[in-house]
Order: C-alpha cells, then sequence, then structure tokens
C-alpha cells in the first residue's frame, strides 16, 4: 500500500514545508478552502473516519456536535500527548510529517469555523516541539496560517503547548483544564467538550492521527477513502509494534490488518524465532490475548469480538521467557503512578492492586491473593471517573484470566 | 414536569436536579462525601453511586441529571457493596486515629465507615504517613486523614475566591497544600475547614478541648466584627465556651464566615477583659464596688448638671452595643441628663450619607439585601475594600465578577484586584475630579428618568469635566475612563459598594453628591459600607443629636412630643452638638463631662492627640466597656459592661435586617442599659424595666419604624426594612445643596510629596480584634504598605521599619512592598494602641459632615533604625 500517513518519511528533510508542498502538500486545504465548510464535515462523514486516539468515535459525529453549538469562539485542540505505554505512533507525524498535521488541523479548523488551535504535545517530546513551532512558522510564513488564510479571508492561529508529563492530561477533559492552567483532571462529562470545552467554549479535541488523515480525505475524497481497510472503520493505520519482534517500529498499514500480518510479515516474526506468548494489542489500557488469538482484525469493530481493543494501536509483543506477572506489576505501578487522584476506587485501589502484586512478585504472595487482586480489580472496575482507572482493573483482570498459572505458580513456590 | 422512581417511590419534579436532589427532596438518603450544597459537583468520592435502569454502570447520583421515566436504585446489592468498596478503600490509607482527632463524632467518613462501611480492614501494607502541619498558629492540618474530596479548594478556589490551596501531587499520595508551601498565608476564612468532611483541616482554637457531646447548648448569635452580621452558633459545655462556628447554610451569611467571624470571637476571653468597675482615685483607677460606682458616677453627673448646666454634658455610643443599649443611652442623656449632646462614630459619614441618599431617593433606600449583589447586572465600588470592610459583602461581589457581571472598582481594592472588569486607581485623593467626569459622561449616555425633577435639574447644573481633562489630574488614560462610562451606562440594576473612605474627605460632601447623581442616572442600589456590627442601630435608635429613634428629626414638635410622652421625660428641641462638636467643645472646655459605652474613641477617631487633649480637660469621663481600651484609661470611672456572647440583645445590620444575638455564657459586668437605669435611679429617675422585652416593647412604641417589632420578629432570619413598621414618608427637599465648584478639583497632585492614606486591613480593621489571640497570632503587629519604587528610594525592603513623621507625630511600623499602589502614598492601618494613621493626624473636619478628614496628610519617612 502506498503510505498516506508517513508518506515523505524516508525524505530526511521531510518536515519542511517545501518539501511536503513538493508532494502536494497544502493542496487538500486549497481545495477545502474552495468548498463550504459543511461540506468539508459531509466528506469526513463519508470517509467513514473514527478517531485515533483511542476510542475510536465517528470524527465527522463530533464536528457535528460542535458545529451545532451556537456559541463562539470555537477551539481546534490536537490531542499530542501520546502517553499511552506502547504507543509511538504520533511521534513520526509530529517530526517527520508535521505539516500534514498542520494541514489537517487547519482544514478541520475551517470546517468547524475554530479561529484557534492548540497542540498538546506530551512534555517528553522535545523534539517535536521545535520542529511542530518550526513547522507552524513555515506555515505562516507561506500564509497558511493567519487572519487571511490564502487570501480566502479565513483565520486560523496555531499554538504548541507542552505537557507536563502526566498521562492523565491526554483524557481530552483534563487535557483542556491543563491547558487552561488548572491541575490536570477530567472533568464531569456532560457538558462534553463539543459543547462547553477549553475556556467554555465549544471545543473539539483530535488526535494527531486523525487530523493527519483529514488531507488524505480530501485528496482522494471519502468514498474513496472508504473502501481502504475495514470497511466499518476504514482507512490507514499507524501501528507501534515493541517487544519480542524482529524489527520493532511504526507501521502504516490498512485498519483491519491482522495481529498475525502484523508481528509475522511486517514485523519478520518473534525475535530470536521464539515462541509467542502473548500480544498487548492497543496499548497498556487493552486486554492482553494470548498466542492463539492473533488472528483478530485490527480495528475497533473487530477487537472486541476477541475480548481486547484496537486503542491506540500500541502493539506490545512478548515471547515465551517473558514473566508475565512482572509485566502486569509494571503496568500496575504505571497506573498507580498516573492516577490523578480524583476519585476514589482509582486513587486508592490501583495502589492496592500494586501492593499484593508486588508480594506475589516476591514470591511472598499469599493463598487468597489472587482471589483478592481480583476482588480490588471489581471494585475498581467500572466505578471510577474516568477510563484510566477501569484500565488498571482491565489489566489485572486480563492477566489473571488467560495466565492465572504464572501467578499461581509464584504463590505456591 | 420530570417523573423518576426512586427506590420505588415515585417522584415528580418541576426542574432538572441531580438523582441526588430527587432522592433527597422525597427524603431517601444517598450517602456523600465530596458533595456539599454551596459547591459544585466533583464526583470524585463515588460513594454516591447508584443504579440506574438502562445505564449498564453505576452512575454518581451527585452529576447525573434526571430524566422523565428514569428509574433508580439506591440500595441493591450491586449499589451497596460498590459503596462498601469505596468506604475500604477510603480507609486503607486513613490513619483511623478517631481517639485522638478533633472530628470524631462529627466525621462524614466516622459515621459513613460505622453505617455502610466494612468492619475489618484487608490492607495489610504500610499506610502513607504525613505529619501533622502546625505551621500555622489558627488552623492545624493533618493530611493523613485527608480523603481528597476537594471540598476544601473548591470552596477556597470557587466561594471565596482566595485560591490560596491546592490539591498536589497523584495517587494516594495527593493532598491539600497551601501555595505558599508551609503557613496559609491567605485570607483565613477558615471557610475550608467548615466543609472539611473529615479531621484534615480543622481549626486550631479548640484542639484536643471539643468533642461534639461535650456541648450541652447551642446559641444562635450574630458575629460582633461588622455590619454584615453573620449568623454564628456558640457552642457550650457547663458554663464555658467551647467554641463558636458557623451552621452551613444558615443566615444571611449561609455558614461562611471571615476570619474575624471565624478565629476573632476569643476577644471575649481577653485578659483585657475589665472585671469590676474602677474610679479614679489620686491619678489611678482603683477597684470599687458597683454600688460606690453608681453612687460616684451619679453624684458627679448631678454636680456638673447644677453648675455648669446640662449643655456641659455629653454622650457617646458604640457601635458594637446592642440596639437596646443604645435606646437607653439616648433616653438617659437626653431626658434625664437633658442634653441632646448625644452622638457616635456613625456620625462620621454613615450616618450622614444614609441621611443624603434618603433626602434624594426616599427613606430606606439603603437597605438592600447583601445577597442581592450577585443578582445585579453591574457593581461600582468607591472608597474601600468591601472584601476586607465587610467580607462577606465583598464575597458576593467575587461570586458576581465570577457569573460575568462587571465589577468596577475606584481605589485600592487589594480583594478584588482578581475580580475587576475594571479597575480604577486614581492618584491619591483625586476621585472627586474623576467621578465629576464619569458624571458627565454619563449624563450624555443616559437619559433622566424625569421621576425627580429637581434633582434632575441639580445635576444639569453640575459643570462637566472631560474625559481628558481629569486624565491627567487622576492620572488615567483616557480610555481607561471610557471603558468604566460604557460599562456603567450599560447597566439597569447596578450596585454601587460605598466605603467611607471617599466621604471622610475635605469634598467628602460633594463626592456624595456626586455618587448620588450616578446612582441616580444608573438606577443603582446603594450599600453603605460599615465597620461596626450596629452601625444601623446607632442611626435608628437615635444616637444623634437631631435624631430621636426612627428617624424622627427632634425640632419637629409632634415627634418630640410622642416621645416624651411615651418615655415619661421632657427632653429640648435644639439641636445637640454633633461627635466632632462634643470633642471640640471638651477641648474647649465647654463639655464637662462625657458618658461613653462601648466606644474607644481615642484610638478610634483622628487625630488621636487632640482627642486625648480633649478627653484630659473634662471634669468627669465615664467609660463603659467590656476591655481596657486607651479611653477607658482616662477615665473617671470605668465600669465593665457584658461581653458579645454574655447577654442578649439585637443588632441592625448595613441591610437594616435586626437580629437576635443570644446569650451563650455568664461574664463580669452588667449590660449598659443595666448600668445606665442603676445610674438613672440614683438620679431619681427609675426607668423601671424588668428585662429586654420591656425595652423593646418601648422602642415598638416610640420609633413609628419599629412599631409592633418583638423578639419573636427579630429572632428569625428575615426581619428586614422596614419591618412591620412605617418608614418616614417625607417629601424630597434638596435645600442647602450647593453645586460644587469644579474649578477647585482641577489641581494636580503634588508628584513630589507622599500621602498618607488610611488602610484598613482584613484582619484588623480596627482595634478590636487586636484583643482577639488567634487574629493577633495570624497578623501580630501593624504593617504599611508602600510600593517598589518608594521602597527603593527609602532603601526599605520588606520586613524593615519605617519611620512616618507629621508636624502631629510620628510612628514607626513594619514595611510591606504592594506593587498595585501609587508611588506616592503610603498605607498605613489604625489598629494597634498607638501606632496607627490617627495618632499622625491632624484635626481637620468636613465642613458640611462635620465629620474629621484622611486626605492629604503629608508624611515624611526614613527608614527606622534596626530594631530588636
Ligand atoms: C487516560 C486517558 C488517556 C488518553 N490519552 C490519549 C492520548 O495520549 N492521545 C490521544 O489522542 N487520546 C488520548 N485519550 C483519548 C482522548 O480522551 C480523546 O478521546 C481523543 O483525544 C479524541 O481524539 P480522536 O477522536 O481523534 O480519537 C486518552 C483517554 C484517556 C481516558
Ligand atoms: S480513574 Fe479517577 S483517579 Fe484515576 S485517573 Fe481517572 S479520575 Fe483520576
Ligand atoms: S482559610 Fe479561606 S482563604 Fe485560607 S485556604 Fe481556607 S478557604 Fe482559602
Ligand atoms: S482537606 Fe478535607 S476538604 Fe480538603 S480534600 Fe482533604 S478531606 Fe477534602
Ligand atoms: S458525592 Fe457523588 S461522587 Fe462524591
Amino acid at each position: 500500500m502506498k503510505r498516506a500517513l508517513l508518506r515523505n518519511i524516508d525524505n530526511t528533510n521531510s518536515a519542511d514545508i517545501n518539501e511536503y508542498i513538493k508532494i502536494s502538500g497544502y493542496a487538500s486545504l486549497l481545495k477545502a478552502l474552495e468548498m463550504k465548510p459543511s461540506d468539508v464535515i459531509d466528506e469526513v462523514k463519508t470517509s467513514g473516519l473514527r478517531g485515533r486516539g483511542g476510542a475510536g468515535f465517528p470524527t465527522a459525529t463530533k464536528w457535528a456536535f460542535a458545529s451545532m453549538d451556537p456559541k463562539f469562539p470555537k477551539y481546534l485542540i490536537c490531542n499530542a500527548d501520546e502517553g499511552e505505554p506502547g504507543t509511538f505512533k504520533d511521534r513520526p507525524i509530529l517530526e517527520k510529517n508535521p505539516h500534514q498535521l498542520i494541514e489537517g488541523m487547519i482544514i478541520s479548523a475551517y470546517a468547524l469555523s475554530a479561529e484557534y488551535g492548540y497542540i498538546y504535545l506530551r512534555g517528553e517530546y522535545p523534539n517535536a516541539c521545535n520542529i511542530l513551532n518550526n513547522a507552524i512558522k513555515q506555515a505562516y510564513g507561506k500564509g497558511y496560517l493567519g487572519d487571511n488564510i490564502s487570501g480566502k479571508g479565513v483565520r486560523f492561529h496555531l499554538h504548541v503547548h507542552q505537557g507536563a508529563g502526566a498521562y492523565i492530561c491526554g483524557e481530552e477533559t483534563a487535557l483542556i483544564d491543563s491547558l487552561e492552567g488548572k491541575r490536570g483532571q477530567p472533568r464531569i462529562k456532560p457538558p462534553f467538550p463539543v459543547n462547553e470545552g477549553f475556556l467554555s467554549r465549544p471545543t473539539i479535541v483530535n488526535n494527531v492521527e486523525t487530523f493527519a488523515n483529514i488531507p488524505y480525505i480530501m485528496e482522494i475524497g471519502g468514498e474513496q477513502y472508504a473502501k481502504i481497510g475495514s470497511p466499518q472503520c476504514p482507512g490507514p493505520k499507524l501501528f507501534s509494534v515493541s517487544g519480542h519482534v524482529k524489527t520493532p517500529g511504526v507501521y502504516e498499514l490498512p485498519m483491519g490488518t491482522t495481529l498475525r500480518e502484523i508481528i509475522y510479515t511486517h514485523c519478520g516474526g518473534i525475535k530470536d524465532d521464539k515462541k509467542l506468548k502473548a500480544v498487548i494489542p492497543g496499548g497498556i489500557s487493552t486486554p492482553i490475548l494470548p498466542a492463539d488469538k492473533i488472528d483478530c482484525p485490527m480495528d475497533f469493530v473487530s477487537m472486541p469480538r476477541y475480548g481486547s481493543m484496537l486503542g491506540s494501536g500500541a502493539v506490545m509483543v512478548f515471547d515465551e521467557s517473558t514473566d508475565l506477572v512482572k509485566v502486569c506489576l509494571r503496568a500496575i505501578k504505571f497506573f498507580e503512578h498516573e492516577s490523578c487522584g480524583k476519585c476514589t476506587p482509582c486513587r486508592e485501589g490501583v495502589g492496592w492492586m500494586r501492593a499484593i502484586l508486588k508480594r506475589i512478585c516476591d514470591y511472598n504472595g499469599r493463598e487468597t491473593d489472587i482471589e483478592h487482586l481480583l476482588e480490588v480489580s471489581e471494585n475498581i472496575s467500572g466505578n471510577t471517573f474516568c477510563p484510566l482507572g477501569d484500565g488498571a482493573a482491565t489489566v489485572v483482570q486480563n492477566f489473571i484470566k488467560h495466565f492465572r498459572g504464572e501467578f499461581e505458580s509464584k504463590i505456591k513456590i | 414536569m420530570i417523573t423518576v422512581t426512586i427506590n420505588g417511590k415515585k417522584i415528580t419534579l418541576e426542574k432538572q436536579v441531580t438523582v441526588l436532589e430527587a432522592a433527597r427532596s422525597a427524603g431517601i438518603k444517598i450517602p456523600t462525601l465530596c458533595h456539599h450544597e454551596t459547591l459544585e459537583a466533583f464526583g470524585g468520592c463515588r460513594l454516591c453511586l447508584v443504579e440506574i435502569e438502562k445505564i449498564p454502570k453505576l452512575q454518581t447520583s451527585c452529576t447525573i441529571y434526571i430524566t422523565d421515566g428514569m428509574v433508580v436504585h439506591s440500595e441493591t446489592e450491586r449499589v451497596v457493596n460498590a459503596r462498601k468498596a469505596m468506604l475500604e478503600f477510603l480507609l486503607i490509607n486513613h490513619p483511623l486515629d478517631c481517639p485522638y482527632c478533633d472530628k470524631a463524632g462529627e466525621c462524614d467518613l466516622q459515621d459513613l465507615a460505622a453505617k455502610y462501611g466494612p468492619t475489618t480492614g484487608r490492607f495489610a501494607e504500610g499506610k502513607r504517613t504525613h505529619p501533622e502541619s502546625y505551621d500555622d498558629p489558627v488552623i492545624v492540618r493533618n493530611m493523613e486523614r485527608c480523603i481528597s474530596c476537594t471540598r476544601c479548594v473548591r470552596m477556597c478556589d470557587k466561594v471565596q475566591g482566595a485560591s490560596a490551596i491546592s490539591m498536589v501531587n497523584r495517587t494516594s499520595k495527593t493532598f491539600v497544600e497551601p501555595f505558599s508551601g508551609k503557613r496559609y498565608d491567605c485570607e483565613y476564612c477558615g471557610n475550608c475547614l467548615s466543609v472539611c468532611p473529615v479531621g484534615a483541616i480543622m481549626s486550631r482554637m479548640y484542639k484536643h478541648k471539643y468533642r461534639p457531646w461535650y456541648i450541652d447548648k447551642n446559641i444562635n448569635t450574630i458575629c460582633s466584627y461588622c455590619g454584615v452580621g453573620c449568623s454564628v452558633t456558640a457552642q457550650v459545655k457547663g458554663d464555658s465556651l467551647v467554641r463558636v462556628v458557623p451552621e452551613m447554610g444558615k443566615g444571611l451569611n449561609k455558614g461562611l464566615l471571615c476570619v474575624r467571624g471565624r478565629f476573632g470571637y476569643d476577644y471575649v476571653n481577653s485578659s483585657a477583659r475589665l472585671k469590676t468597675p474602677l474610679i479614679r482615685r489620686n491619678g489611678e483607677l482603683q477597684q470599687v464596688t458597683w454600688s460606690e460606682a453608681f453612687k460616684y458616677a451619679a453624684d458627679r453627673l448631678r454636680d456638673i448638671k447644677e453648675r455648669y448646666g446640662s449643655e456641659a454634658i455629653a454622650g457617646i455610643a458604640g457601635g458594637r452595643c446592642a440596639n437596646e443599649d443604645i435606646y437607653i443611652f439616648q433616653k438617659f442623656i437626653r431626658g434625664v441628663l437633658g442634653s441632646n449632646n448625644i452622638d457616635s462614630i456613625a456620625n462620621f459619614s454613615y450616618a450622614p450619607a444614609q441621611r443624603f441618599f434618603e433626602r434624594i431617593f426616599g427613606q430606606g433606600v439603603t437597605a438592600n439585601s447583601i445577597q442581592g449583589i450577585s443578582n445585579s447586572d453591574g457593581i461600582f465600588v468607591v472608597g474601600g475594600d468591601p472584601t476586607s470592610i465587610n467580607p462577606i459583602l465583598g464575597l458576593q461581589i467575587r461570586a458576581a465578577y465570577q457569573q460575568g457581571i462587571p465589577v468596577i472598582t475606584v481605589g485600592d481594592t487589594p480583594g478584588l484586584k482578581r475580580f475587576a472588569t475594571c479597575m480604577l486607581k486614581p492618584n491619591p485623593f483625586t476621585e472627586t475630579a474623576l467621578l465629576v467626569s464619569l458624571l458627565s459622561e454619563l449624563k450624555v449616555k443616559k437619559q433622566f428618568l424625569g421621576g425627580n425633577s429637581s434633582f434632575e435639574r441639580l445635576i444639569n447644573n453640575i459643570s462637566a469635566l472631560s474625559m481628558k481633562e481629569v486624565e491627567d489630574i487622576c492620572g488615567l488614560p483616557t480610555d481607561n475612563i471610557a471603558s468604566a462610562v460604557n460599562m456603567l451606562s450599560n447597566m439597569t440594576n447596578p450596585s454601587i459598594v460605598i466605603g467611607k473612605d471617599i466621604l471622610q474627605r475635605t469634598d467628602g460632601h460633594i463626592n456624595l453628591l456626586l455618587l448620588s447623581a450616578i446612582m441616580y442616572l444608573i438606577n443603582g442600589r446603594v450599600y453603605l459600607l460599615s465597620e461596626f456590627p450596629n452601625e444601623q442601630g446607632l442611626v435608628d435608635m437615635g444616637c444623634l443629636p437631631d435624631m430621636l429613634p426612627g428617624g424622627r428629626p427632634i425640632e419637629i414638635e409632634s415627634f418630640k412630643k410622642r416621645y416624651e410622652e411615651i418615655v415619661g421625660l421632657n427632653i429640648s428641641s435644639t439641636h445637640g452638638l454633633s461627635l466632632s462638636g462634643i470633642i471640640e467643645n471638651a477641648y474647649t472646655g465647654k463639655i464637662k463631662a462625657i458618658q461613653i459605652i462601648g466606644e474607644n474613641v481615642l484610638s478610634n477617631i483622628p487625630d488621636s492627640n487632640y482627642v486625648g487633649k480633649a478627653f484630659s480637660n473634662l471634669e468627669l469621663l465615664i467609660v463603659q466597656d467590656s476591655l481596657m481600651t486607651e479611653t477607658a484609661g482616662l477615665a473617671h470611672v470605668v465600669l465593665p459592661s457584658l461581653s458579645w456572647l454574655e447577654r442578649k440583645g439585637s443588632y441592625t445590620n448595613l441591610e437594616r435586617r435586626m437580629q437576635f444575638m443570644g446569650k451563650a455564657v455568664e461574664g463580669d459586668g452588667l449590660e449598659d442599659w443595666r448600668i445606665i437605669s442603676e445610674i438613672s435611679k440614683m438620679l431619681s429617675f427609675d426607668m423601671g424595666y424588668k428585662g429586654l422585652e420591656d425595652i423593646l416593647s418601648e422602642i415598638a412604641r416610640v420609633s413609628p419604624l419599629h412599631k409592633d417589632i418583638t423578639y419573636n420578629d427579630i429572632s428569625g432570619d428575615e426581619c428586614i426594612w422596614p419591618y412591620k413598621g412605617e418608614p418616614l414618608r417625607h417629601g424630597v427637599s434638596l435645600e442647602g445643596m450647593d453645586v460644587p465648584d469644579i474649578g477647585s478639583l482641577l489641581k494636580k497632585p503634588a508628584k513630589d510629596r507622599v500621602y498618607a492614606v488610611f488602610d484598613k486591613e482584613l484582619f484588623h480593621p480596627d482595634s478590636l480584634s487586636r484583643k482577639s489571640a488567634a487574629i493577633s497570632s495570624i497578623s501580630p503587629e501593624p504593617c504599611s504598605r508602600v510600593n517598589r519604587a518608594l521602597a527603593d528610594r527609602l532603601s526599605v525592603s520588606e520586613g524593615d521599619y519605617l519611620n512616618i513623621s507629621t508636624d502631629a507625630g510620628s510612628i514607626e511600623m513594619a514595611v510591606k512592598i504592594d506593587e498595585d499602589i501609587p508611588e506616592n502614598v503610603v498605607m498605613i492601618p489604625n489598629n494597634f494602641e498607638g501606632k496607627g494613621i490617627f495618632n499622625i493626624m491632624q484635626w481637620k473636619l468636613n465642613p458640611v459632615l462635620k465629620c474629621p478628614v484622611l486626605d492629604g496628610n503629608e508624611v515624611k519617612l526614613k527608614k527606622a533604625e534596626a530594631r530588636s
């Protein structure tokens, strides 16, 4: 497949606006500016694009909500917090193809009548910050940003805001609070950001990859786009593959490519030709799958049928030598560290799970610990304020569900 | 109409409320922790989870709104288990030090754990630890107990508007910390500790002295600090006071308090309390019995009256005395001693301002509800910082601002710095020119209402000053003034909040006229800030040289006659001396005897030296007070009166709301009215009151304004103007109101001089709060404020001491740097003995209002020598 999102990735100068323009960059913007804003939204609707941030929410639906809200100004935010462990798929866009993101944001802003945009950038991506700021400067220089974009009287200003290293600030409402200068914690929904987001105004938050798809949709048209990959959630998808594979990295493949194909065809199979033990298919929050479940098509609709989720498309591969109890402990430590502290079950419960897992890992586990762990996780599940805490419970539940023996053997010794 | 079913019970409601509110309205209890009525929803504790049919996950009832046909269950096994689980989670890091914790017995967590929680703990790992913080003098923090409900933070951010504290850290290491790190260094309202459901933030004042089950009696009373009149509850064990607390939702303050109301009540137990009567003998105050003191006072009064006549006697009443006391006081001075020389500090601007407004707009025009401020569509603040003078009123302004209502401030209002849409900071003492220009612009923009043609004519005769003309005088850019004018002209029912500083000026009377004109043009509602809890009472009870109770002019024969008939005494119809007149006449020796109740005149009136000299000329100074004050120190007779909390009575606040003060504990001394009646008896007039009821019923007969009023009426929340009585209807008279000479305002202030400006600060606006050990621990000494440039010029830095002198005297005071004040002023409070701005001011009166003026005091500043 021809790459759409990382098209000029091999060009060492790909972040330069002139290189981007050479491969018909910003042509989609000019095309869009000739259309009515509502037609742009319709085109995205036809494309069937779903948000790439993890939840797979239909992008055009979100846009329609925001554009229906009569309040102005409206704000456009790019979620570039990329904090989910295992996920590094937005990074090549940010660092190698920033103009496609910027172009996507300008088109979206035009469609939504938003005049101000922010890129909320993961604090640990200082390089990307420089690259983006430079790219934005270039875009201003070429008249693609500013008060009169390409002489069409369209106004859009774009700023980069660096996060301070909190995973929760990837959650869109916590992101907005953080952007407002507050402590980043999720807000009560409703009201949703599309109605009351940044500074209480209608706000559209989309993932980096989501925005990067917009110029491509404009280029080939929604109908054509809808034919790529899985029919129910079409389009190209970036997979960041890590762990025990021969060639880890970011792969752009059609939505619905199976896990098996990703691991064995694109990533060259398991490192040192060991046996595969398990895969976390979509970032640490998505349920782990045992080796026999890897024929699942990787898309938002199919994955739940296989007992997991597409999430951010961050594939983590574990070979037969992996101590999964340790992996589980490591994952829970992450969640504990990142629990924002807002709600009781996540704030207190995740640390408790970590404590139990720790003693199991240290061979101090008690016979009742697995049940105990499950009980605590169940008390968290479904009762937290936001999906972060739920994610932690899911991890524990699924590790035990598929690999209970590993836990038991650590306790029995 | 929305109908929901909760636990099988059908509930129909008009408004879309939360499931929690719907349940509570039907008496269904759902436990909560992070929810609080006065705060916005948070949804963090997850205790209020309920099951809602058709929604797979449990939902927090405090955040989800009802929809028609919704079916809710709050007691299913699933809900009960989840609730138990949340409590178990909350307890794993909780220290469970309940026997040691002062919150025990009224802790939400303890109560809920007992009711719903697990009985045994399964958490085997170490709990988080966090040493109790005693960094602060009045607040103790125990963050091991914190359950991260954020109620305190939401209170401080959204209601108090101080934004002094925040949650810090994440995960179970989350806790609350002031931004300053250690001490709170905040407004110390303590509203955060009111809403803490556990013992994580508490008052140090009753640490380890309080348990709810110790309390025998809860006494409702009114805070004795300022003119707002917040409701508080005094809690008593046996015959000692345990603590004074607000009750959430109660009173016009709805359970909120400021630092004075919250922590300042301990002045009642101050070592400065007077315990026995004192008489000056051989130059020294000596203890005597009550009967000796009564006899002495009566004999001396009789003697002076006989020798010099009634006109040589005067009375000064204080704004913290109860209505009953001051009513009896004016009756005694007028009827028994035969002198109309009775007045109070209220007549230094509160009363004349009120009278002025009432002349134009009718009686009762200043009687407006404080809660109404946030319902107005604009706020104009001038003459003082409401957040320090009347803090709970100030909160209304902050709330209004947060709702998007425009707030315009004039002058130094540090507490509204983050809550002002437009700040006008004119050069010191140039507000008059600013007001003229605002008025001139508004005259162009607004139509006259046509209701009061003579006043409209008067307004038209006030010459105009353009914004350009005042730009230089006031040092304000035209667009700054223009934006204020635009906002003002767009308001339709604004609140105008007026502090005394704008009136106690050489041009105070002109300012008053200008403010009335602006108020007329923009249809404003006026609020007069008041430092004393019963300043309005002083006016309404007739503690004025020319007014009888109920605001009846004494020269009107029918009013005088009615008064004489009811009180059974004859009075003179000539106006007495006003407070400044009393002091001047004491200075010149015409006044020989002064009786003072509850007022520290020496400290509270500029210039203190002049007042001191005037008082030392007296043949007789009788001071009734509960505390030993500078004034009592000069007296010939000192009579200890009972303090607030030790007696019943009523106060009238700045809204003219009458409120009842209960008695919580016994004290040394007598009520002022009792002391006066005893002296009166010795002067052969037996007032014959058996108790307060007799006094109030007499007031209800004497003052048509208070017609038929009883304690029953006052004890409720809503005894508001015009009570059951009738306000005085009088024709609007503009007689004697002169159009100011605008030309005189066109002088530019001298840049090279530094002026003293009176600073009424939050902790010690006057001299009472320094008798509170708690407030003194927060703010132990007076502090002046200067801006950075002036500080640099003087080579002083924060914490250094400044020597401030005028021809009248000099004081030394610590200095604070404040970037928000002009370079040519030094802000000086008047709250500590011998160290206030009033010690270095000249005796100078406004020609019309007859009040001391606070402007134009040029000072010399230098760094004080190093202090030990
Ligand atoms: C704990 C948490 C972390 C998240 N982190 C990210 C993130 O790093 N990047 C992202 O795009 N979305 C993240 N999301 C999802 C966002 O809330 C939001 O759904 C997304 O940005 C919407 O964009 P999309 O519609 O383009 O997918 C996170 C959600 C949660 C609950
Ligand atoms: S689940 Fe609760 S504590 Fe955890 S991150 Fe979300 S809101 Fe914060
Ligand atoms: S005492 Fe008042 S100002 Fe200080 S932290 Fe508490 S709520 Fe905020
Ligand atoms: S200190 Fe009290 S009110 Fe504040 S978050 Fe902790 S428990 Fe809640
Ligand atoms: S009371 Fe509803 S979540 Fe805390």
